[in-house]
């Protein structure tokens, strides 16, 4: 499913929001309506039956998908609710969920990870800050200041440190062939390495730049991966942390070096022995960019 | 939000001990408050901090008599392991002539499984053991799962050590599943000449999220407020503020973990101090400037403190509300000793700006990243 959302050829896939009617779902049904988004229904028993900015609701998400056909969902629930919402879109036949709650407990996280595969479906989460096609649609919180069409697929963790990045890209005419947010957690649902086969023949793409950090071993599994496979398209990336001291957690879960695993010189090593492009400051990173994409158009 | 509490050895003993796992007698002592130690000795004096590698960095001690526990209390809480100043010491009755063995159950994101683990060869040195000395299998987080694979591990092991493996295991296995652990580690598990057991070191990591459904740990913290500071402060307050550099001497006033990262990273680089980490996640606030008064308030601490780098991007709020804001919370603090560099872009960034302007508070306000960071260093220089 995510490989149809990030094809600009393939037909619009139906989306539904879980929690329609809370205040932040609300406001982002209309920015991501306002992207293009096709939001064919809402969940929330309490307004079953009403429409919300030209959304209809639905009390359950069975109703939801048999009414509207959404192949989506985008539950904007509490982090405890989050588990119980996911297994009731995937058990109504949804097949990708996108979860944008900070703060769903771990053990929900693997639950949800197992029920996924057990419904050979996918997810992008938890804590995601969304993923967008700019001007085809939008799933989440990533600010419309940021989105523009363009040659680079972004892939990251952090929310904001992204949002940086993608602004100084376009700044300087850069925008994206599409945004996926993997989400700061330890436990996801998509990880950088999963993206590898979706980009290698995504055309509107002509180079990744990856927004990562310190913690965990994605980055590392992501350069193992792409040794492997390479993506034969310039790979550049940003690792937030380098100044971080150990046993200090910085807000995301991941984002913990312990024992010496997880550090930004194991991660700029991994990736650069990969080929990839490594900054530890945007503006380096921004410059690069730019200057390696006027070579290739001069 | 979502992140682990490493919780200290004693905490983690007193928890597990309670739950039929069996540990050292031992009691909490600091430099000043020396209780009654258990038993007639030798003892073991173990400095209570939240990072691995204690024992190497001198931060545990054997003690043959009472005589010499003062002294080494006193050494210990001189030491800063790894930047904690240690507060605290657990001191235990020491376990002699046992055999060390390891057994873990750790969190492995790339499977979204438990790692169950096991090795007759514990001890400070288990990381630098040959793969093949430490038994692996992976679990899915439920009973029959982790029981079957502690099974699988203790069965490479030999009969007695296997057996220690076994029931001590089964006490982590249920504790992990009770209390939404993230990692449990018994290293070493001793494992004596008669074939008793006794849990030597403990760590253990919980979820900071699954704490509104964790009664027993939200109330460990609590009795314990002064030696978990950050998860108290995030969950009083709603937000992460961590003091990195105790000397720093800019404060910031930032939303989102990775750009409040990448900001100390870059300041750092170009020979700055910043004070703290901050995620105030400004799209929480809802019309309140609580949390700006906090946070100013904590960095002002910083007795080194220079300036204050008020960076929001915003995705989720609005610009001229969080202005709005800005200026209350200034409002309540009265006067602040430092200039403020604000940095706002986003939503309603125009509009900020203007009302920032027109409080004739002498805010100093920049659009671009890279010159806000470079009025941290000077902002003497910068037309208010």
């Amino acid at each position: 499913m995510l490989e149809q959302l990030i094809d600009p050829a393939a037909p619009q896939v139906p989306v539904m929001v879980q929690g329609a009617t809370g205040r932040a779902a609300r406001q982002h049904i209309k920015l991501m309506l306002g992207h293009g988004t096709n939001i064919v229904a809402g969940i929330s028993p309490k307004a079953a039956g009403e429409v919300q900015d030209g959304v209809p609701i639905f009390a359950t998400c069975a109703e939801a998908v048999e009414g509207t056909g959404a192949r989506v969902s985008l539950p904007m629930v509490p982090p405890m609710s989050v588990l119980p919402a996911a297994r009731e879109a995937l058990e109504a036949g949804v097949r990708l969920i996108v979860t944008v709650t900070e703060g769903m407990p771990v053990r929900d996280a693997m639950h949800l990870h197992a029920l996924i595969r057990e419904h050979g479906a996918e997810w992008t989460g938890a804590s995601s800050p969304g993923l967008a096609v700019p001007g085809r649609c939008k799933l989440g919180f990533l600010p419309d200041a940021c989105l523009a069409l363009g040659p680079i697929a972004l892939w990251s963790k952090s929310g904001t440190l992204s949002y940086e990045t993608a602004l100084r890209l376009k700044s300087r005419g850069l925008g994206q062939s599409a945004w996926i947010g993997v989400g700061g957690d330890a436990v996801k649902g998509t990880r950088f390495a999963d993206l590898v086969p979706l980009f290698r023949d995504h055309t509107p793409t002509r180079a990744v730049v990856i927004v990562g950090e310190i913690g965990g071993t994605e980055e590392e599994d992501l350069a193992a991966r792409l040794a492997q496979e390479p993506l034969d398209k310039p790979v550049y990336a940003i690792l937030a942390g380098s100044a971080a001291p150990e046993g200090k957690t910085m807000g995301h879960a991941g984002a913990i070096v312990s024992g010496g695993k997880g550090t930004f010189e194991s991660k700029a090593e991994a990736l650069q022995s990969a080929g990839v492009h490594v900054f530890r400051a945007i503006p380096p990173l921004v410059d690069r960019v730019a200057q390696d994409f006027q070579k290739e158009t001069a | 939000m979502e992140a682990t509490i490493l919780l200290l050895e004693h905490d983690a003993k007193m928890l597990l001990g309670a739950r039929g796992l069996t540990v050292p007698e031992g009691v909490l002592a600091a430099a000043d408050t020396m209780p009654e130690p258990t038993g007639d000795g030798p003892w073991v004096v173990k400095a209570q901090v939240p990072v691995g590698g204690r024992g190497k960095a001198g931060g545990v001690c054997v003690v043959q008599d009472r005589a010499g526990l003062q002294e080494a209390a006193d050494a210990i809480c001189a030491l800063t392991i790894k930047g904690f100043p240690v507060r605290e010491l657990r001191i235990e009755e020491a376990v002699p002539d046992a055999t060390e063995l390891y057994v873990g159950l750790v969190l492995d994101p790339a499977t979204a499984e438990v790692v169950v683990m096991a090795s007759a060869e514990g001890g400070v040195e288990i990381e630098a053991q040959a793969e093949t000395a430490i038994h692996r299998r992976w679990a899915r987080p439920d009973e029959a799962s982790l029981t079957a694979a502690l099974a699988e591990v203790a069965g490479a092991l030999p009969p007695n050590a296997a057996r220690a493996v076994t029931e001590a295991g089964a006490r982590i296995v249920a504790a992990w599943l009770d209390l939404d652990a993230t990692l449990i580690e018994l290293n070493p598990l001793f494992l004596r000449a008669d074939g008793s057991w006794i849990a030597g070191d403990v760590r253990m990591d919980v979820d900071e999220g699954a704490l509104p459904r964790q009664p027993g740990l939200t109330a460990l913290l609590d009795d314990r407020a002064a030696a978990y500071p950050e998860a108290i402060f995030k969950r009083d307050n709603g937000f992460d503020l961590v003091v990195v550099d105790p000397e720093g001497e800019i404060g910031l006033v930032t939303t989102g973990a990775g750009l409040s990262m990448q900001l100390i990273d870059e300041m750092t680089a170009r020979g700055l101090k910043p004070y703290n980490f901050c995620d105030i996640r400004s799209g929480g606030m809802r019309g309140d400037p609580a949390r700006l008064v906090e946070n100013i308030r904590r960095v002002l601490e910083g007795p080194n403190l220079k300036c204050i780098l008020v960076n929001i991007f915003a995705g989720i709020t609005e610009l001229g509300e969080f202005a709005g804001l800005l200026l209350k919370a200034l409002d309540e603090l009265g006067e602040v000793p430092v200039p403020l560099v604000v940095r706002l872009v986003g939503n309603g960034q125009d509009r900020a700006d203007a009302i920032l302007r027109a409080s004739g508070r002498g805010l100093i306000l920049e659009r671009d990243l890279d010159r806000a960071i470079s009025l941290c260093a000077a902002p003497e220089v910068a037309d208010a």
